[in-house]
């Protein structure tokens, strides 16, 4: 048997939804003698009870419509958020694609941010000089490499962003949306990257919104619905039913 | 004890984060700047100025060579409040990071000291040929100066703790802290000697952390002699306690920044 690199077991999230929000001492300070004034806080439940595996080498999609929580999920499984409830598991290095560029700071250059960027993974100077050419290369950027990335454009930031978190080699690849930016060739790009990266036995994670690439790439799927897996299966039939609208709603 | 520990490991190995995170705000604060880090010297030599018309020549304080004297308490206090404005903004400065990837979240605050740290040892650069310019002499004494130094970056690291896990959830409190930092200014012996602060006084400008901290460098640099024993007890448990409670409570908010941000 495969070994499992991803493990979710009912998982439970949830955020607290703050009316009224006391965000500075002093709104703090008045709402303990004004009542109308206090905080409310209600629970909101992102995810309730998933549970999810990913066998090493795997690519599984998540699919569902806004706000079912799939986001929640990936940052979940990256360590960001905490689980409220259930275990995650994870084997191995992350690199999250939750959102490309994040490290970037708009007034260093494409160098200084490719250096920024991957340290923010923990990789030491040596590890960073190693992989620095096949980043710039990848992402096409070689005569732009030393301007601030505040004259990018939102495509030449994706490609960097991209083009860092591929070469940094983790173990586990999670990608939320991110290729709706580059243009045509560098998506193609990236699926074949992504592609040698899957030969390689590692394992992806990619939620989408392009329906016939989970369907195409990915060899299982889950659907996700208000928090709940509401289907699990083979990625291309999975899609189909959510298509068609036959997703069997489970009542509480 | 453990933690700590951890604590410390994982800043070690994100060192490549930690010099990046430093270097960029270098950058950003001095890049397109002819003078570059020069600017950072501009504010403590216009305090010394200043101060220096004021109390010397208008109020005549009467304290012998009152430029060196200023010098020596206006430099540890500038990185103690540029340090404590700006680890205020090390946890919300940087949501869009922690938001999207994993990291140790102690190197955030770590690393804004380290950058005040840094302006602090330029600045010493510079002014440190006016101990020798004032002729006042150097004794072995001086020797002291970096451990000294070393315990109030502890020091000012607990305070940056505590106030980076506290503004999250309160964003008004760095207009609190500047304020408290006025008054701390005026409380601590930095234009005056605290052999000046009369009876009553002296045990509210003891009570001030800062108070150890300068009173020390004083008696290296301008006095020329041995530090109480009362000062470098009162330095060494103060930079304990602001570890200490600075550090726990840091890590025991960390787990809900995410979410309050």
């Amino acid at each position: 048997m495969t070994k499992l690199i991803v493990e979710v077991q009912d998982l439970w999230k949830s955020f607290y939804i703050r009316h009224n929000r006391n965000d500075s001492l002093k709104e703090r300070f008045i709402s303990l003698f004004d009542g109308r004034r206090r905080e409310r806080r209600e629970v909101f439940w992102a995810l309730k009870g998933v549970n999810l595996e990913v066998a090493q080498g795997e690519m599984v999609g998540i699919i569902g419509p806004n706000g079912s929580g799939k986001s929640t999920l990936l940052r979940v499984i990256a360590g960001i958020l905490r689980p409220t409830k259930g275990s995650v598991t994870v084997r191995g290095s992350v690199a999250p694609l939750i959102e490309i560029g994040v490290g970037f700071h708009p007034e260093l250059t494409g160098q200084e941010n490719i250096y920024l960027n991957a340290s923010l993974y923990g990789l030491t100077r040596k590890e960073i000089d190693r992989i620095y050419d096949e980043v710039v290369e990848f992402s096409g950027l070689e005569d732009f490499i030393d301007v601030p990335v505040k004259n990018y454009s939102t495509g030449m930031y994706m490609r960097l962003g991209f083009a860092i978190a591929i070469q940094l080699d983790m173990d586990i690849l999670l990608v939320d949306e991110v290729l709706a930016v580059g243009d045509e060739a560098f998506q193609r790009k990236c699926l074949a990257k992504m592609q040698e990266f899957k030969e390689r036995g590692k394992t992806i994670l990619f939620v989408s919104h392009a329906l016939e690439l989970v369907s195409e790439l990915c060899d299982r799927a889950y659907l996700l619905v208000n928090g709940q897996v509401i289907l699990e299966g083979v990625a291309r039939e999975v899609v189909a039913c959510y298509h068609r609208g036959q997703i069997p709603i489970r009542h509480e | 004890m453990g933690s700590w520990m951890r604590g410390l490991t994982r800043i070690i190995r994100y060192r490549e984060l930690v010099r990046n995170l430093v270097a960029k705000d270098l950058k950003v604060k001095y890049r397109g700047s002819v003078l570059g880090l020069l600017w950072s010297l501009l504010n403590p030599l216009a305090m010394i100025v200043v101060y220096s018309l004021a109390f010397q020549y208008i109020l005549r304080i009467p304290l012998e060579n009152y430029p060196l004297f200023l010098i020596t308490g206006i430099i540890p206090w500038n990185f103690f409040s540029g340090a404590v404005i700006a680890s205020s903004e090390a946890i919300i400065g940087n949501a869009n990071l922690l938001k999207k990837v994993k990291f140790p979240l102690e190197i955030l605050p770590f690393a804004t000291i380290l950058f005040n740290f840094v302006q602090l040892l330029f600045a010493l650069l510079v002014f440190f040929p006016a101990v020798f310019w004032f002729k006042t002499g150097v004794t072995p004494l001086i020797l002291l100066y970096l451990p000294v130094l070393a315990l109030q970056f502890l020091f000012t690291l607990g305070v940056a703790f505590f106030l980076s896990s506290i503004t999250p959830r309160y964003r008004d409190v760095r207009h609190l802290t500047e304020v408290a930092l006025m008054v701390l200014f005026w409380l601590t012996p930095i234009i005056y000697s605290i052999s000046m602060v009369p009876g009553k006084l002296q045990p509210l400008i003891k009570a001030n952390p800062l108070t150890a901290f300068i009173t020390v460098y004083q008696d290296i640099i301008y006095w020329g002699r041995l530090p109480s024993t009362e000062m470098l007890i009162s330095m060494v448990l103060w930079t304990g306690l602001s570890l200490g409670v600075g550090y726990s409570l840091f890590r025991r908010r960390q787990r809900v920044f995410v979410e309050e941000l």
